[in-house]
């Protein structure tokens, strides 16, 4: 089994950092030390034995990476907007071409908050303690994006083996809009690990739109947390879209602190030949009169594996909160697997929060009726598979964004059903 | 067109259609009028190609021997089964599938598919005459649709695809008279001497705007009356029970 212990001087390889910043990546490299990767006995991770399939799949990981060429970037030429080009978790290039450009704030990041409060995901204690790329993004008070603004993420094809830790900080200042395709094209042909910190802030009355989508398949093994802040009146929406990755978990919590602050998230995905997912969530209705929905839909082939994990938390004080959570998953395969755990857990007396899962094959029903119509089981399946994917996708308002992503969801689709 | 004979069919041990014949021929319409668990609705999924039955005994369609055939083989060979109840089916946008549809039967025909310019000149003309909101073909397939809606929709499908064997599944349940004039219109403006018609009902009702050219009484498995459309009318004033 890989032993994967980190010497503290890997950490003065990395950079000079102050001494307050030294300790706290010491502290959290300790941390990291002390558990290793998690496994399944740790609670967050039953569902995902993340030290077995790191054991399985890698003989090291490298910490220390030559930058490597500038990656030619394929631009999306469906839709107009503005980039930001992030390589292997470096900034490396942006475009607001569309925008004003004192409204908007973008540079390399790598921390701002030496706090001492004990992560409990052995994975954020690793990325505080080597973290040493990333971006930070701020959008001004009172400026409404005119365009989407494109991230893309790429990953180069000389990776091997290592891991890339890095933190990305997102702000939205007050009245302030911002549309988001986060879009993550993978060239890699060798394993890695990419483990990613992220905090997002949505001011008073912020709104962020965000699309999360991995373009294809890769060896990239994706870990990342991400933690929102919602002011009062703020709004955030978020689509995930993962292609299926041997080891793909997004952690994901939503801290409501505002008053009538609403977060919005959903998700659709076709997993198959043994690749892991999980989407673990956890919402805090920490004011009144705020709202979150979430919905989050798989579809499991062979070998797949596939995990919610959603928690909603609800303050006493959080009167009038309306929250809702649904998992719906189709296992195409005897040897799928998926796993749910929706937790309530609530302390206000006033609230709506209802949650749902189901999983269960295709329904033969609705294959009988669209054979009787001439198509046959294969392509009933496949209409269904779609029909049941596109749901989520239907609910992205701009047309032409939602008709790019549909293209691809369907070309991601199509490779999978040739392969059956 | 069609030829059953001794159709028995089980379904779980339980035996539903207990030595069945009929036979249709080319341009007849033939109604089977029954009481509940009669075995209608089991004649309509087996000439379907519905799975879970045992069947024995002949079932021929134009000549060839129905047990051989799939589900979507039987579609595509011109047999149409309007349901009773049409499944719900979410993300799935009603139009695609329409066409969809039609183009593999077309295919299956050795007919050119039709392109989307084309398809929708047809489906709009269909829908119209169906008295059909054309927003409708935009929604997902049988969400939300009224009674009324699903019926009409099925007729649509009928008049898209063209078939040689019709099957109305109590196309008449759950219609107000408005729309059952509608359906009606659409199966008598789809007759010729060519198409057959098989339709299922429970009520005399509908062949008020359907004229069949032969009226059977199914009972328990059976046909134990056949005759013309007077049957009907008997039936209606008797009941049932009165037969026999």
């Amino acid at each position: 089994m890989l032993n994967f212990k980190i010497n503290s001087s890997e950490i003065d390889k990395i950079g000079n950092f102050t001494k307050e910043e030294k300790n706290f990546r010491l502290k959290n490299l300790n941390y990291f030390n002390d558990n290793g990767f998690p496994n399944k006995k740790d609670e967050d991770w039953k569902f995902s034995d993340l030290k077995t399939i790191i054991s399985k799949n890698f003989t090291k990981l490298d910490i220390q990476f030559a930058k490597s060429k500038k990656e030619k970037v394929d631009f999306i030429k469906d839709f107009e907007h503005n980039y930001i080009i992030i390589t292997n978790g470096e900034l490396s290039a942006s475009d607001f071409r569309y925008e004003e450009k004192n409204k908007i704030n973008l540079e390399s990041f790598v921390n701002d908050n030496y706090s001492n409060e004990k992560e409990n995901n052995p994975l954020i204690n690793l990325n505080h303690a080597l973290s040493n790329k990333g971006y930070y993004l701020e959008v001004k008070d009172n400026y409404k994006f005119k365009k989407i603004l494109v991230i893309y993420y790429l990953f180069t094809e000389d990776l091997d083996e290592n891991i890339l830790n890095s933190k990305n900080k997102i702000r939205i200042g007050k009245n302030s809009e911002l549309h988001l395709l986060e879009y993550l094209v993978n060239s890699s042909k060798q394993n890695f690990f990419n483990n990613v910190y992220e905090d997002v802030v949505l001011e008073n009355s912020a709104t962020l739109k965000n699309i999360y989508l991995q373009n294809n398949k890769s060896s990239g093994y994706f870990h990342k947390y991400s933690v929102n802040k919602l002011f009062t009146g703020s709004n955030y929406t978020s689509f995930i879209f993962p292609a299926g990755l041997k080891f793909n978990k997004l952690d994901l919590e939503f801290n409501l602190e505002g008053e009538r602050s609403e977060c919005n998230l959903q998700s659709a995905s076709f997993i198959d030949n043994s690749e892991h997912q999980e989407i673990k969530t956890r919402v805090n209705h920490l004011s009144p009169n705020c709202k979150s929905h979430q919905k989050v839909k798989n579809v499991l082939n062979t070998e797949a594996k596939g995990v919610y994990q959603g928690k909603i938390f609800v303050k006493d004080v959080a009167q009038k909160t309306d929250a809702y959570q649904l998992s719906k998953a189709i296992l195409l395969s005897e040897s799928s697997e998926f796993n749910s755990k929706p937790e309530l857990e609530i302390y206000a007396d006033d609230v709506k929060c209802s949650h749902g899962s189901t999983s269960g094959n295709l329904d033969k029903d609705s294959i009988y009726y669209l054979m009787t119509r001439g198509l046959s089981q294969k392509e009933s399946s496949k209409l269904l598979i779609n029909g049941f994917l596109n749901e989520v996708v239907d609910s992205i308002k701009s047309n032409s964004i939602r008709n790019f992503i549909k293209t691809k969801l369907q070309t991601q689709l199509q490779n999978e059903h040739k392969k059956h | 067109m069609l030829e059953i004979k001794n159709l028995n069919a089980s379904i779980n041990n339980k035996e539903i259609l207990k030595g069945l014949n009929i036979s249709i021929k080319p341009g007849e319409l033939h109604a089977i009028m029954g009481p509940n668990g009669s075995g209608k609705s089991t004649l309509a999924n087996i000439l379907s190609g519905k799975e879970g039955y045992k069947i024995s005994g002949e079932l021929m369609y134009q000549g060839k021997n129905l047990n051989e055939i799939s589900i979507d083989e039987r579609a595509q060979k011109g047999i149409f089964l309007a349901f009773q109840y049409p499944t719900e089916i979410p993300g799935v946008n009603t139009s695609n599938f329409l066409r969809t549809s039609l183009n593999k039967v077309r295919k299956a025909q050795g007919k050119k598919e039709l392109d989307a310019l084309s398809f929708l000149k047809i489906v709009k003309e269909k829908s119209n005459e169906l008295g059909m909101d054309e927003k409708m073909l935009s929604r997902q397939l049988n969400v939300g649709f009224s009674g009324g809606e699903k019926k009409k929709n099925e007729i649509l499908q009928m008049k898209i695809l063209d078939p040689n064997l019709v099957i109305l599944d109590e196309t008449d349940s759950g219609l107000d008279i408005d729309a059952l004039k509608i359906v009606a219109d659409g199966v008598n403006s789809s007759r010729n001497n060519e198409k057959s018609f098989l339709v299922i009902t429970h009520y005399q009702r509908l062949l008020n705007f359907i004229k069949p050219d032969f009226v059977h009484v199914l009972s328990d498995g059976k046909i134990i009356k056949s005759g013309t459309k007077e049957l009907a009318m008997e039936l209606e004033k008797t009941g049932y029970k009165g037969i026999n």
